[in-house]
């Protein structure tokens, strides 16, 4: 039978009680997933993570972790609230948000202390991270020295170093070089085949393929479109272009302009 | 014209001002003697020295602290040129209010040096009091001296992380951390807002829809600074914050720390047995 790590069940929430951000809900994670949500600016992906993370509470319907209701309640038990957070990891869409400390180094170690682990535990980890991301330059810095790419990989390296079973990610490619944007797909690839399941935001389709095996895509009623299975998802260009997701334009192949629903999927190859 | 002048300049300046005061670390990463020394020891090295400045009645002690204080910046490897620029900065904004008053007869009665009158009123300059405003400013060249020098060699997070020793609460030390941490943040969000407005508006602006200019942008960085501070709670709690935060301590006190605590209490104990004289 399968594990299922998440279940929403007819899910509601809304900002101060009147801007809406979630809008009937139901979804499912199962152990070992890779989950990937797209949808416009303002479809509600961010919330969606939020809520899968505890930090913000659905106002109607029911949020299960391994079976056990989320709500404010549940996180106030420190045992139950420690186990989520060593087993769950979020990295934010802003890295400036989830780098708060003076330095690199305290902003990496930052979970793994509040969460209790051996100082030397903490640095084995801390040195095996590193090393994964290479940061190792980086660990002394400020972290308002760092350059965009730099960030996102301290704020994942912060949470990676938990080493939580379910990793959580709102656009961790966003604004990145390609370079940077490979290194944290392989990255979050490794960490699956690992046995981690994977939940990721993003906006960027051509990466979407690589990092999701089921797909929800989220519209601007707050709710979701359509799910299924990564490359389904993606050769539905009308849902694409409702969801604006894709967008028509022309460009240029070898010297020759042509029009069509710019996607960035597997029609390069097939010209080539 | 000119009130939209003095906004870009203030503006300009303040954050040209918080840039380098707050975040250069030039000389704090550069390898120099105090660089090396455990934080906790420089601090505690230092405060030592300035209580001994604000306790002594000896200007020979005052003296011999400052040319500690200038071969401590050398062995360092800091541009003496920089180092008395920033100390003598600060000298005429504490002390120049208090000091000039206090070298008339006024205030200090005793042998009159130099005399004149102005419509009618004579001002005599005297010696004790001279000496007593020359006294209180060396007094504080070298407190500055000394507080500057463990600033520029120090790296912010390592003075902050040091308050600890000082059984400053935890929770207090990580909001001073987080404060400076995000300044640079709305340092980078009033240039870019600055940037934005004068792209649209041009540099000459009325002073009225100037002032407006800078309320809206007042407002504006508030409600970013409220938001971001919700998500970063929410960044705290996702990585395990319960409310008591701890902190990673890597300080290592070496040989080299010792040495330099025994010299100062050498040095001290030094100019005691010197003043008990």
């Amino acid at each position: 039978m399968d594990n299922i790590i998440f279940e929403l069940n007819d899910v509601y929430f809304s900002y101060l009680g009147k801007f809406l951000a979630l809008s009937g809900i139901n979804l499912k994670v199962i152990q070992g997933q890779k989950i990937g949500i797209i949808g416009a600016n303002g479809s509600g992906k961010s919330s969606f993570l939020q809520i899968l993370n505890g930090l913000i509470f659905a106002d109607s319907g029911k949020v299960n972790f391994c079976g056990q209701e989320l709500n404010e309640k549940i996180f106030r038990e420190n045992k139950f609230s420690q186990d989520f957070r060593r087993r769950v990891g979020f990295v934010f869409q802003n890295p400036d948000v989830q780098l708060f400390c003076p330095t690199v180094k305290d902003d990496i170690v930052f979970g793994p202390l509040q969460l209790g682990f051996e100082k030397s535990q903490i640095e084995k980890r801390l040195e095996k991270i590193v090393v994964t991301l290479g940061i190792q330059e980086l660990l002394n810095r400020c972290p308002y020295q760092l350059s965009i790419g730099e960030k996102r990989k301290v704020a994942i390296a912060s949470t990676l170093i938990i080493e939580p079973e379910i990793l959580i990610l709102d656009e961790p490619t966003a604004g990145l070089d390609p370079l940077t944007t490979r290194q944290i797909i392989d990255l979050l690839i490794k960490a699956n085949a690992d046995g981690k399941t994977i939940i990721t935001a993003t906006h960027d389709l051509h990466i979407v393929e690589e990092i999701a095996d089921v797909v929800y895509v989220f519209n601007h009623e707050k709710k979701v479109a359509k799910f299924g299975h990564a490359e389904d998802i993606l050769n539905d260009l009308e849902l694409l272009k409702a969801n604006n997701l894709v967008h028509i334009h022309s460009h240029k192949h070898k010297a020759m302009a042509h029009v069509h629903p710019h996607v960035h999927l597997d029609h390069h190859t097939e010209e080539n | 014209m000119g009130n939209s002048n003095f906004i870009q300049r203030s503006i300009i300046q303040a954050l040209t001002f918080l840039k380098d005061s707050v975040f250069s670390q030039e000389y704090a990463i550069c390898p120099g003697f105090l660089q090396s020394l455990d934080p906790r020891i420089k601090v505690i090295t230092f405060l030592v020295f300035v209580m001994q400045v604000l306790f002594t009645r000896s200007i020979q002690v005052l003296i011999s602290l400052y040319v500690l204080c200038l071969l401590l910046a050398l062995i360092s490897k800091i541009n003496l040129r920089f180092f008395l620029i920033r100390t003598l900065v600060f000298i005429p904004l504490f002390s120049l209010f208090i000091a000039v008053p206090a070298i008339f007869s006024f205030f200090s009665p005793g042998e009159a040096l130099i005399s004149w009158g102005i419509l009618g009123l004579k001002f005599t300059i005297t010696r004790q009091g001279l000496a007593g405003a020359l006294f209180f400013v060396m007094r504080v060249l070298v407190s500055v001296s000394l507080i500057v020098l463990l600033n520029i060699t120090t790296k912010h997070f390592e003075l902050l992380k040091v308050l600890r020793i000082f059984r400053i609460p935890q929770v207090f030390v990580m909001t001073l951390g987080m404060c400076y941490r995000y300044i640079y943040l709305f340092v980078g969000i009033i240039q870019n807002t600055y940037l934005a407005i004068k792209s649209r508006v041009g540099i000459l602006v009325h002073y009225k829809s100037g002032q407006n200019i800078v309320a809206w942008s007042i407002v504006s960085l508030w409600n970013r600074s409220v938001l971001l501070n919700e998500e970063v709670y929410r960044a705290m709690l996702s990585r395990g914050y319960q409310g008591e935060a701890l902190a990673w301590d890597d300080f290592k006190i070496k040989t080299k720390d010792w040495f330099w605590l025994l010299l100062v209490v050498i040095f001290n104990f030094g100019t005691f047995l010197f003043i008990a004289k």
